[in-house]
């Protein structure tokens, strides 16, 4: 039951509260955050398994479902088999989606993306992806060419024309994926951008592109629609490689909040990171074992994979990276972005919401009570138990059986269905594997399957 | 008119042409084993290219006998929908569809979470990738086998034409009959009569099951060549025993015999051809996790020479013996044992040449995969009197090194205007069935 609170105000009061932003209100404060598998078609166009994962959690209570990365231009895929926003015949696909999730009374706000040289697996219809820059990325060696000036308005007129097919869909807002190392981060990074044009060099130089993102969006939108901006607040480039540049820091990132707010940005989604997956996002464990399972398929994506996955396979070196990697969450994985938040919400005028292993409703009410965020967003809590804010309206302060962070969900899904790998959750492998396949069937909550 | 457009006759199914297209597909299902729209694009593609009948890919019958996941399975009652939806789709074009019900056993490119490790006629370990298995009971082969004529029964009520078993190409009943693989001591291992028990007892189970007339085909590897793969390894079956079997095989109600050869997947002379080593590398990435050998065998694609020394390997028996019908002298030793039809597959895209292996007797239908993958309107354009389409297929084995990580299709780049034709073909799939000829 729920956690002695020193106010006497039950933490649900606070969480199903509902937020008003300028153009949008939502009915409580639980925002599920973007994640999902492999559940779409190659070639892009949605399909119901996907409808079925995002209602899961619909009907699990969150106020608002933020879609996982749709990308503006299939260049701009993180992976194959994610549903896009690229071309005005996915609409239909995304308008079900929306009315589906809108039955069980929450929002729906797409991510539109562009992975830009972060690509996990590149897919078969470009070969190199695109960035600010033409060097690999430090991490697997994903191979990138420098975008040009000419390009980069083909790709700020294509998040425009996903953000116009979110508001035709009939939505209730768009999400810019401007963080976690994907394309945007590769123009605020100072570790990354090298550009010596007007996109790189200055702070504003630097911020060029997501600000000229922003406007085309809001020009396409109206200023009637709800745009929130999710940003790596610290990119924290040297988390797993010491030898890197440190990257952007909260000050420059402050800064950029400030410059999108005056662009138009209605809300911001603070997250953490220059790389994806990071030490800091998902913050948590490393779950080798699993990693040298499903890290084999990126093999050709990248340099340094081989170096990597043989690195993973070898002891001690792959006790070394994981006790590098779980350094950053040494001081516990829920709310470990909470002081970027709350610096970022001091600084700007429109709501906060922060990600980063959120699952304990007094560790959320009192995060919003206290004014450093006015909602949070959670991916792998509501994996293990997409009923969370149910639960939460029921009076409990955590799910029996609460999200580990071991991250084997994250490492699986380039290989495996997406859902909950943490054996120790369930009475038995068996149960695990029927609670993943069960978003085969029509997505029932685990407590149903079980 | 050509022989290949006169009708024939297997058993109680009628075929209206010489040309089947054999079991291909790509990874185009869920990975729970439930079917797609998207497997009803593919399939359906080929029968409005004419061919008289379809082979499935793999289906398998039991959830333990996957290949790789992202197939249809055939293992519960609930699949029969789909199947029966498949099924009319492709009668809508006058075309024949024959489910092939397999068990992979041991050979599981990609295991799944459900069974990490397969079952086999033995405990050892495949040779070529080192995956795992375990040895069946007698009673787990009693569950197979009824898990077979189970799979036989949805196919029939599912308003299919026929059942083919995968009995070749390393599959499990192939590690039941080969001599290079089942190491057993009881009735199910030693003499050729013991090896063929497992495959027999299907069959019967099967003919139970299903009754007389519904088509029952049997795939086999009669040489099974495995030293051509590795030579350090057992050479398996040769045509004299797979002979032996295919006349069992007639005798307990096997309609017709589909000859392939070696009992692994892919091999030298399955599909017949390239060995794209390059391609291969970006996709067998994928497989390292699933055998012992695997990351030897990808150090092995990365390194050169030893890459140019495996290709060379591979490619020796089709340099020396061609490509196109490679499989003929197998297929006429069958034919000259059985009473029973004849299919035989191997590299076939020319008129001319698939009449005339017809009409020497080498068999009594041709089965074509790749050569479809290439040009699915293959039949219509026999029909028009083309002897070999515009661009035929090059037998470079791309569609294959790819279908683990990408949507199967034609990945020779050679035959398209452009890498962007290529890749429109190859994600026509996904928004119904136009044929190359109307994306292009």
């Amino acid at each position: 039951m729920s956690e002695a609170r020193g106010n006497g105000r039950p933490a649900a009061a606070t969480i199903f509260e509902p937020l008003a932003f300028r153009n949008l209100t939502v009915p409580n404060r639980l925002f599920r955050s973007s994640i999902s598998g492999r559940f779409d078609n190659y070639d892009g166009s949605g399909t119901q398994l996907r409808i079925d994962w995002d209602v899961k959690f619909a009907r699990g209570g969150v106020g608002t479902i933020i879609s996982s990365n749709s990308p503006v231009h299939p260049r701009g895929l993180i992976v194959p088999n994610y549903a896009h926003l690229d071309d005005d015949d996915k609409i239909p696909f995304w308008r079900e989606l929306g009315e589906r999730v809108r039955e069980h009374g929450s929002a729906y706000i797409p991510q539109i993306a562009f992975s830009g040289r972060q690509r996990d697996i590149g897919g078969i219809q470009y070969e190199k992806g695109l960035s600010s820059t033409d060097k690999p990325d430090p991490l697997h060696g994903f191979e990138c060419e420098r975008i040009t000036v000419p390009q980069i308005a083909e790709i700020v007129d294509a998040f425009a024309q996903a953000a116009r097919r979110v508001r035709e869909a009939g939505l209730d807002g768009v999400e810019i994926h401007g963080c976690n190392g994907y394309l945007i981060t590769q123009f605020l990074s100072p570790a990354i951008n090298d550009r010596d044009d007007e996109y790189g060099g200055s702070l504003e130089n630097r911020a060029r592109f997501p600000l000229e993102v922003v406007r085309a969006v809001r020009a396409a939108v109206g200023d009637d629609f709800h745009l929130q901006f999710k940003i790596s607040a610290v990119d924290d480039h040297r988390a797993v490689f010491p030898w890197l540049k440190e990257g952007t820091t909260l000050e420059d990132s402050i800064q950029v909040c400030r410059w999108l707010e005056e662009a138009g940005v209605d809300a911001f989604h603070v997250s953490a990171g220059s790389l994806f997956p990071h030490p800091r996002n998902p913050a948590g464990s490393f779950p080798i074992a699993d990693a040298i399972r499903s890290y084999d398929t990126m093999l050709s994506s990248g340099k340094y994979t081989f170096r990597n996955y043989l690195m993973f396979r070898t002891p001690p070196l792959n006790r070394v990276l994981k006790r590098r990697w779980e350094r950053a969450s040494r001081d516990g994985v829920e709310g470990i972005n909470l002081p970027l938040a709350r610096a970022i919400k001091q600084a700007v005028s429109v709501p906060v919401i922060c990600a980063g292993g959120f699952q304990t409703a007094s560790v959320i009410a009192a995060a919003i009570e206290d004014g450093s965020v006015d909602a949070v967003s959670m991916g792998r809590p509501l994996i293990a138990n997409p009923d969370l804010p149910n639960l939460f309206a029921q009076g409990l302060d955590r799910a029996p059986r609460p999200c580990t962070y071991c991250n084997k969900c994250l490492v699986n899904f380039v290989e495996n269905p997406l859902g909950c790998y943490e054996e120790s959750r369930y009475d038995s492998r068996e149960q695990m594997v029927r609670q993943i396949l069960s978003v085969f069937e029509g997505a029932p909550l685990p407590s149903e399957v079980q | 008119m050509s022989i290949i457009f006169e009708p024939v006759q297997l058993g109680p199914l009628r075929l209206k042409n010489r040309i089947i297209r054999s079991s291909l597909a790509g990874r185009f299902d869920n990975y729970d084993g439930s079917g797609t729209d998207v497997r009803l694009n593919w399939d359906v593609r080929f029968a409005r290219g004419g061919v008289a009948a379809i082979i499935s890919s793999n289906a398998p019958v039991h959830r333990r006998g996957r290949l790789v996941p992202g197939f249809a399975l055939i293992d519960r009652d609930d699949r029969i929908p789909f199947f029966r939806e498949l099924a009319k789709r492709v009668h809508e074009h006058d075309c024949r569809y024959i489910v092939q019900l397999n068990h992979a056993g041991r050979h599981r490119g990609i295991g799944d979470l459900e069974f990490p490790v397969g079952v086999s006629s033995t405990d050892r370990s495949e040779p070529i990738h080192g995956f795992p298995c375990e040895r069946l009971s007698v009673a787990g082969i009693k569950e197979l086998v009824d898990a077979f004529a189970q799979g036989a029964r949805r196919a029939r009520e599912a308003g299919l034409d026929g059942v083919e078993i995968a009995g070749g190409n390393g599959v499990l009943v192939t590690q039941f009959l080969s001599s290079a693989v089942n190491d057993r001591k009881d009735d199910y291992g030693g003499s050729l009569e013991n090896r063929a028990r497992f495959p027999l007892e299907i069959v019967r189970a099967i003919r139970a099951e299903v009754g007389a007339d519904f088509y029952l085909g049997f795939k086999i590897s009669i040489e099974e060549r495995m030293n051509e793969v590795f030579p350090w390894l057992r050479r398996g079956n040769t045509v004299g025993e797979s002979v032996q079997v295919c006349r069992w095989l007639e005798q307990a109600g096997v309609d017709a015999i589909h000859v392939t050869a070696g009992a692994a997947f892919p091999h030298p002379r399955n599909p017949p051809g390239m060995m794209p080593v390059r391609d291969f590398m970006r996709s067998y990435d994928t497989m390292l996790s699933s055998g012992s050998r695997t990351l030897r065998n990808y150090v092995v694609f990365r390194t050169w020479p030893l890459s140019r020394l495996f290709q060379w390997q591979w490619e020796r028996p089709t340099k020396r013996l061609g490509i196109e019908g490679i499989n003929l002298p197998e297929s006429r030793a069958v034919k000259a044992a059985v009473g029973i039809p004849v299919l035989c597959g191997g590299g076939f895209q020319t008129a001319s040449v698939i009449a005339g292996v017809i009409e020497s007797g080498a068999c009594d239908a041709v089965t074509i995969a790749r050569s479809l993958l290439a040009n699915p309107d293959l039949p219509q354009l026999f029909a028009q009197g083309l002897d070999r389409p515009p661009k035929p297929c090059t037998y470079c084995n791309k569609c294959l090194a790819n279908f683990l990580e990408n949507p199967l299709g034609c990945y020779e780049e050679s035959r398209f205007a452009s890498r962007d034709e290529m890749i429109r073909q190859i994600l026509s799939v996904y928004r119904g069935d136009p044929l190359p000829a109307e994306t292009a």
